[in-house]
């Protein structure tokens, strides 16, 4: 599952598809230092503050949020490095990142049968799994980068969505009659997938090496690279459990294998995953309503 | 008249005409449809996870959350919308999963056994099922005709 092989008959349609990448707008630079910055173990929170703060939008945000009803702990939040503390760094960069890059996240994904904002919610709920699961099961995991990860890896879907269009159900039907998953149909019918897709969108907007590592294998966590590796399956399994939880992103929607590879990374308990997915489904639904929905995003 | 939905752990019961029950996305959640034709009503649950003993402070916010709590919550509201002795029939949908070979996250077979167990305990069984796979479901139930549908992204509208 880890290499793509692309099939000489869709060499213009992967042309295509890059043509599109490179016409995404690049990220701004304050979130870039914010991504950045999170993905480096080692940071203070006054450097996230400064970064938010030359920013004033992200300010205005970042204060909005922190005094919405589902965040607010009594008392008005006026100061940053207090929102900050309030929210958590992946929020801030979540917020950061949400409210930039609305437009690909936003739009309906036609090659999925995909509502509008299916993917941004898909993508939210695999944040947080991915950030609940890394700090319960994967312990030398940042908590941060995976939640920045996960809500970045299926990027991929927002730009190959429009060359599966009018193969939707074909590709369903071949993953339906069981010896096919998503992937394989998408590679069949645009000759790439959109976790390679991911890749180069992630490349394009210069995004730290982690969280590329993570879009490009969310589906093969195996053949991530060494270090990324305990990441890559933790943002696996984040995806899973969004997807369970019924927030996926139309016909891919649990169509895909599970590598149990993760084992030798972090043990899973069986029993905890009930209480996982009500955590993951009340985070879920108190962010969704803070954050994102009166964002506009 | 008009489209009651039912989120995740909640439930709805109807007969009310021109009314439409509907759940979206049904991923390993279940959806549980009854159908009591004698009072002309039908209502629906959206159970998420099979034991409520997991987490006792949820249960009473959300019973229908849990299949052991809110199946008997949904066969309540079917009672009081007069329903007594009557014949109640089931129709269950979801409880979809993701090929894992060690069904470590097989949450939608755990929620499958753990309604069918509980249905058994009222001495009901499902007349039809669509349940497993690897799919999303959104499940709605008529007032009018008691008729059961269910659509999927790239797989259409079906009858259950
Ligand atoms: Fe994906
Ligand atoms: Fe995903």
């Amino acid at each position: 599952m880890g290499t793509i092989t692309l099939s000489e008959t869709n060499q213009d349609v992967i042309k295509n598809i890059l043509g599109k990448v490179t016409n995404v707008p690049m990220l701004p630079q304050v979130v870039m230092r914010l991504l950045t910055l999170i993905g480096n173990s080692d940071h203070s929170l006054h450097e996230v503050v400064k970064i938010v703060e030359s920013d004033a939008a992200l300010t205005a945000r970042i204060l909005r949020v922190s005094n919405s009803a589902a965040f607010f702990r009594g008392n008005q939040v006026h100061s940053v490095s207090k929102a900050i503390l309030q929210l958590g760094e992946k929020m801030v960069a979540g917020i950061a990142i949400g409210s930039c890059t609305s437009d690909v996240f936003k739009s309906p994904l036609h090659g999925y049968e995909s509502a509008e904002g299916e993917l941004w919610d898909h993508s939210l709920r695999t944040a947080i799994a991915s950030r609940e699961i890394a700090s319960k099961f994967a312990k030398g995991v940042g908590a941060d980068l995976a939640f920045t990860a996960g809500l970045l890896h299926d990027i991929g879907k927002a730009i190959l969505s429009e060359f599966l269009k009018g193969s939707t159900r074909e590709m369903a039907q071949k993953c339906d009659a069981g010896s096919y998953d998503f992937l394989q149909a998408e590679i069949e019918h645009s000759g790439t997938n959109h976790a390679a897709v991911g890749e180069v969108l992630a490349n394009h907007w210069n995004l730290p090496i982690a969280i590329v590592e993570a879009i490009q294998h969310h589906h093969s966590p195996a053949a991530a690279g060494d270090e990324f590796r305990a990441l890559v399956y933790a943002v696996h399994l984040g995806d899973l459990v969004a997807m369970m939880g019924g927030t996926g992103t139309g016909a891919d929607t649990l169509a895909y294998k599970i590598d149990p590879g993760y084992e030798e990374y972090f043990t899973v308990d069986k029993d905890a995953i009930p209480e996982l997915m009500l955590l993951v489904q009340d985070e879920f639904t108190r962010t969704k309503s803070a954050v994102f929905l009166d964002e506009g995003v | 008249m008009g489209t009651i939905y039912v989120g995740v752990g909640e439930f709805a019961a109807s007969k009310t005409p021109g009314d439409v029950i509907k759940t979206m996305a049904l991923g390993s959640c279940v959806g549980i449809v009854v159908l009591a034709p004698s009072i002309r009503a039908v209502g629906m649950l959206h159970v998420a996870l099979p034991d409520s003993s997991i987490n006792t402070k949820r249960v009473k916010e959300k019973p229908g959350m849990f299949a052991d709590t809110g199946i008997p919550i949904l066969l309540k509201e079917m009672q009081k919308l007069g329903l007594t002795g009557g014949k109640i029939i089931v129709k269950l949908a979801g409880g979809a999963s993701i090929m894992d070979p060690n069904n470590t996250f097989n949450i939608g077979k755990r929620n499958i056994l753990a309604v069918k167990k509980l249905l058994w305990k009222y001495r009901l069984g499902a007349v039809s099922e669509d349940l497993g796979d690897s799919i999303s479901r959104t499940v709605s139930v008529e007032v009018d005709t008691g008729r059961v549908q269910i659509s999927s992204p790239g797989r259409g509208t079906w009858e259950l």
